[in-house]
């Protein structure tokens, strides 16, 4: 459980409250049951004061004398810790056996009620006294009655009481963590499902965030999937307006294109050139930002032998003159994780290329594997020498102004593949001419049809 | 041989007609996609240059509608739309052949050449009959290896029968595709023109069908009794 986190917020917070509500309810515990304890000894304690005096009488020569044993055998025992004593004007009376040759020191008032208090005893053990000064027949100064039993007699009891209770409370403490735990998972269970929800999004398995979520959390999916949406619209708005933006750049270098070639001398000659270059400075970056506008669009992912299917057919009939038989094969479960107009860009000039210098076979061959797809295309022409192969990548080399085309293909091609993350490396074919191999992001395998 | 070219930009437009009727092919021109439409449904044209980005109408719905409708002449499309998915849908709409803006001149000449002969069933990019022989990429008519000189409306005639050798062609069909909608037809100059051409082609290479209209056919194969074989002519232009 990570500190920073819903979970730990919640375990960490009833966990506090528990662990506070658990100790204050223990010591109050402890607190009443010691006071209720405290106060039965007192009660026995009186008992044994109330029969004390009630067997007291004056016996032979004034002397006072028990008419029989309180029936408490600890009183006889030496220093069993439980004691009485009665005193005189002149010091003590009489006392129990336990006493042994000890005598209890009193602290007790001169009136006639009932004193409880604490006080010293044999081996200086606190013994808790309960006193009274009563006036017998026959006696002409008051007796003073005290029965004492050693303190630790209590607290001896509270300590087992309080042993019982912290284990008591330890196991309810944890019971109710348990349970905390338990109703913490199963309460943000929904988050996690919409976590995974959204990893399934990047990793181009969905599109949206399906099914439904609790009450709480359902405005944020709401939220999230008309993000995605707004997103979706705002990349499709900016590739509109590139469109057109290439639509309004292209007639206008057309037409003075066209002029021009008419037309001799140096200003023709100038236009010529320029309008060369504009062409593919336009080519150039209106390639790149259509690419960088989809590159981070989230959940979309494209079936690739489909688009390359397209593609032959379209390449077929563009190069219909020359009969260039384009086999296609492979994985049909590899899934592009990206717009389709990208891949058919990047395919369309790469199998474009094939045709253009390929004698009459071109081979397109798909694989995919873990989280990478790549695609492979060989065609039998001339092919190039490992200087050339180095050199094609210049932005707009030309390599072989024979052969129609911008040139800037293979560069479009890799500039579009970098910005999907993935890489465009030139070969010798195994047909004899050049083989390029495109990879690529591979959207998940998953039963999602896309077209 | 009629070309229709539809184009909002007047100025590409105009070069484009300019190009086209230098290189010896009767022009008509559309500038938008609903007058274009109607053109290509009315008129007979052996092919067709289309813009994609049309008012009213844009280029992809107009083909499809023609392709709908059993219009099946050539058509080559000049767009600026230049991305590969829009190829494909250009295609998978029934477009021969694509061009993107900017372009030059020369290639669209040159792929119109290749398709309107590809259209007549000629893989070749020179036809041949008997001693005549045309080579679509020049415009130049031999007659046993010497330049035949003609005319741009001779021309027009002759290379239209000679994409249709073998063929009787009727001289409405000729009409259709020799003059743009603004000449003012009138079947006799056929007449005209045909009686030029054999005088420079001979008069033999030439037959008139009687109530049918004209068969250009090698003296040779005329003898043999049979007609060249006329491959991948399917209903293009109308059987009289």
């Amino acid at each position: 459980m990570k500190v920073n986190s819903l979970a730990f917020r919640l375990v960490a917070g009833a966990g506090l409250w528990l662990a506070a509500g658990l100790l204050a309810g223990g010591f109050l515990l402890s607190d009443i049951f010691e006071d209720s304890v405290e106060r039965s000894f007192d009660a026995r304690l009186q008992v044994y004061l109330e029969s004390l005096i009630a067997v007291s009488r004056a016996g032979n020569a004034g002397r006072l004398e028990l008419a029989r044993g309180l029936g408490e055998p600890r009183f006889t025992q030496p220093y069993s810790g439980w004691y009485w004593q009665v005193s005189g004007a002149h010091g003590p009376v009489l006392r129990s056996r336990s006493l042994w040759d000890m005598t209890l020191n009193d602290k007790g008032g001169e009136d006639g009620a009932l004193h409880t208090y604490i006080a010293d005893g044999p081996d200086g053990r606190s013994l808790r006294v309960v006193e009274r000064n009563v006036s017998l027949p026959g006696f002409p100064h008051r007796l003073r009655y005290m029965v004492a039993a050693e303190e630790s007699e209590i607290s001896r009891e509270v300590a087992h009481f309080n042993e019982i209770l912290t284990y008591g409370l330890a196991a309810l403490g944890f019971g109710l963590i348990a349970a905390v735990l338990i109703q913490v998972h199963f309460g943000l269970t929904p988050l996690r499902r919409m976590r995974e929800g959204l990893s399934s999004i990047r990793a181009g398995r969905t599109e949206r965030l399906a099914g439904s979520f609790p009450a709480e959390v359902q405005p944020l999916a709401e939220e999230l999937n008309a993000l995605l949406e707004h997103n979706a619209d705002v990349v499709e708005r900016a590739r509109t307006h590139v469109g057109n933006l290439a639509h309004a750049l292209k007639t206008p270098l057309a037409v003075l294109a066209n002029e021009a070639a008419r037309e001799k001398g140096q200003l023709a000659d100038s236009v010529l050139r320029q309008t060369d270059v504009m062409r593919r400075q336009v080519d150039h970056y209106l390639s790149r930002a259509r690419a960088a506008a989809m590159s981070g669009v989230l959940g979309v992912r494209t079936a690739v032998l489909p688009a390359v299917e397209d593609l032959k057919r379209t390449l077929e009939r563009i190069h219909a003159e020359r009969h260039i038989e384009i086999t296609v094969g492979g994985d049909r479960d590899a899934s592009f994780r990206g717009e389709r107009q990208d891949l058919e860009e990047m395919l369309g000039n790469l199998m474009d290329n094939g045709c253009k210098w390929a004698h009459g076979r071109v081979a397109v061959a798909v694989a995919h594997a873990g989280d990478r797809l790549t695609v492979v295309v060989e065609d039998d022409g001339p092919g190039l020498s490992p200087d050339e192969r180095a050199q094609l990548f210049q932005r707009g080399k030309r390599l072989d102004e024979a052969v129609p085309g911008s040139g800037l293909g293979l560069a479009i091609v890799r500039d579009i593949a970098e910005l999907y993350g993935g890489s465009v490396t030139l070969d010798r074919a195994d047909l004899g001419g050049l083989q390029v191999r495109l990879t690529l992001p591979a959207a998940e395998s998953k039963a999602v049809g896309t077209a | 041989m009629r070309i229709l070219a539809i184009e909002d930009e007047p100025d590409l437009a105009r070069q484009l007609a300019d190009a086209l009727r230098e290189a010896g092919y009767a022009v008509d021109v559309a500038h938008d996609g609903e007058q274009g439409h109607y053109l290509g449904e009315t008129e007979t044209y052996d092919a067709v240059v289309l813009d994609l980005g049309l008012p009213v109408m844009d280029g992809i719905t107009v083909l499809e509608r023609w392709r709908r409708a059993g219009r099946n002449m050539p058509v080559l499309i000049l767009t600026a739309r230049d991305r590969w998915s829009e190829k494909v849908s250009g295609f998978d709409a029934g477009a021969d052949d694509y061009v993107t803006k900017p372009f030059q001149m020369e290639e669209v000449l040159a792929r119109l050449r290749a398709l309107i002969r590809r259209a007549a069933g000629h893989a070749s990019a020179e036809i041949e009959c008997g001693p005549l022989r045309l080579d679509t990429r020049s415009s130049r008519v031999t007659l046993r290896g010497a330049t035949v000189k003609l005319t741009a409306q001779e021309y027009r005639l002759l290379a239209y029968l000679l994409h249709h050798r073998g063929r009787v062609v009727s001289r409405t069909e000729l009409t259709e595709h020799l003059y743009d909608q603004d000449f003012d037809r009138d079947s006799n100059t056929i007449e005209v023109f045909v009686g030029r051409l054999r005088k420079k082609i001979g008069a033999d290479m030439i037959q008139t069908v009687r109530g049918l209209g004209y068969q250009l056919i090698a003296p040779d194969e005329r003898m043999k009794g049979r007609t060249a074989p006329t491959r991948g002519d399917e209903g293009r232009g109308e059987p009289t």
